[in-house]
């Protein structure tokens, strides 16, 4: 039973701690609240199999998310009817506010990307939420957390790429980079003009992948620290509960978590714009 | 004075800087939207809309400093 009991607590240890031993994720010195894996491969140290789940935790997470929304979503749309029952409504409201979102920005020819952001949204608003449920971590946050956010910003900058030589062609794309130089004074500056926009282009997936980054890892570290400090509050009792001093973070982070979806959304949405604005009324 | 030292004495400084300047920022930006609600209510969502993804990309550069600091606080063992 005190196995079991230090493989849950010890799984929070900073640099401050007394330092176990036992745990050897701590190496970053970040708080971290255990979830299911951690408390696996506490409970069995050095098993080949606890440190393999507990080296792929982030992909096993991400897994998990993308498997409930697609079962979601799948039994929404089973016996879709005209009047909608209550989960396809709820569906159908999302959707369409998703469409009506992306269409302002990007007009209504715009609409074949909702596809692709719509789910983009769904998916970084469920992981950034899931690591709020008592025994689950999110994806995007923790120490790996950062593989998960450059995938997608790595996909949202190869579709914008790929989505910009489709719709202006080879040629158009590099004009596009080169500042679309019309008269002599702006060919002259093309050498100026081109690194800065492909520099531009890929700082744009940086700064995506470090803000959902950041802001969800800040959220988890608040909230472990916060429950250690709720922790130590009622040490003396040595009883392995204390008090829910992390109450308003857990807000907090359900806020953040929303506001860094729908932002990401929204560059993205924007990037596509910017790629596709050029030739539109042409 | 050892590199631990420095790093520990020089990181929450460095992340405090930072967050004196989106504070700055942020303070400006929702000043901003707080006035144009107020000349203007039946714009509000969209102001509102905005202002909140404003302060996402101003926070986005305190946030930066944030994860300098997670991996340099690594460093100092």
């Amino acid at each position: 039973m005190t196995r079991l009991f230090h493989s849950i607590w010890v799984p929070l240890a900073t640099v401050a701690s007394s330092g176990d031993g036992h745990e050897p994720a701590a190496s970053s010195g970040a708080p971290e609240l255990p979830n299911i894996i951690t408390i696996l491969s506490g409970y069995f140290p050095g098993q080949t199999w606890a440190q393999f789940l507990h080296h792929w935790e982030n992909v096993i997470y991400a897994f998990i998310v993308a498997i409930g929304l697609s079962l979601l979503c799948f039994f929404a749309t089973r016996r879709a009817t005209m009047l909608p029952g209550r989960l396809q409504n709820l569906l159908e409201m999302a959707v369409e506010g998703l469409d009506n979102f992306i269409g302002g920005i990007l007009g209504p020819h715009g609409r074949r990307f909702t596809p692709f952001l719509g789910t983009l949204f769904l998916y970084i608003w469920c992981m950034n939420l899931f690591g709020l449920i008592p025994g689950m971590m999110s994806p995007t946050g923790g120490k790996n957390g950062i593989n998960t956010t450059i995938a997608l910003a790595v996909c949202v900058f190869f579709y914008v790429q790929y989505a910009g030589i489709r719709h202006m062609g080879v040629w158009g794309y590099i004009d596009h980079m080169m500042g679309t130089p019309r008269s002599v004074i702006q060919w002259v500056l093309v050498p100026l003009n081109l690194p800065i926009h492909l520099i531009g282009e890929l700082a744009k997936p940086m700064s995506l992948s470090l803000r959902l980054f950041g802001n969800i890892t800040g959220e988890d570290v608040l909230l472990a620290a916060f429950v250690m400090l709720g922790i130590s509050a009622t040490a003396f009792l040595h009883v392995p509960v204390g008090l829910p001093l992390h109450l308003p973070f857990i807000f907090l982070a359900l806020l953040t978590g929303t506001i860094q979806a729908l932002v990401f959304t929204l560059l993205s949405t924007v990037y596509f714009s910017m790629m596709l604005s050029e030739h539109e009324g042409h | 004075m050892d590199f631990r030292t420095a790093l520990s004495l020089a990181l929450p400084f460095g992340l405090a800087l930072a967050a004196i300047g989106s504070g700055i920022g942020l303070g400006k930006a929702v000043a901003a939207a707080m006035e144009a609600m107020g000349r203007q209510p039946e714009a509000a969502g969209k102001i509102q809309t905005g202002m909140i993804i404003g302060a996402a990309l101003i926070e986005a550069l305190t946030i930066y400093a944030l994860v300098a600091f997670f991996i340099l606080q690594g460093r100092i063992q």
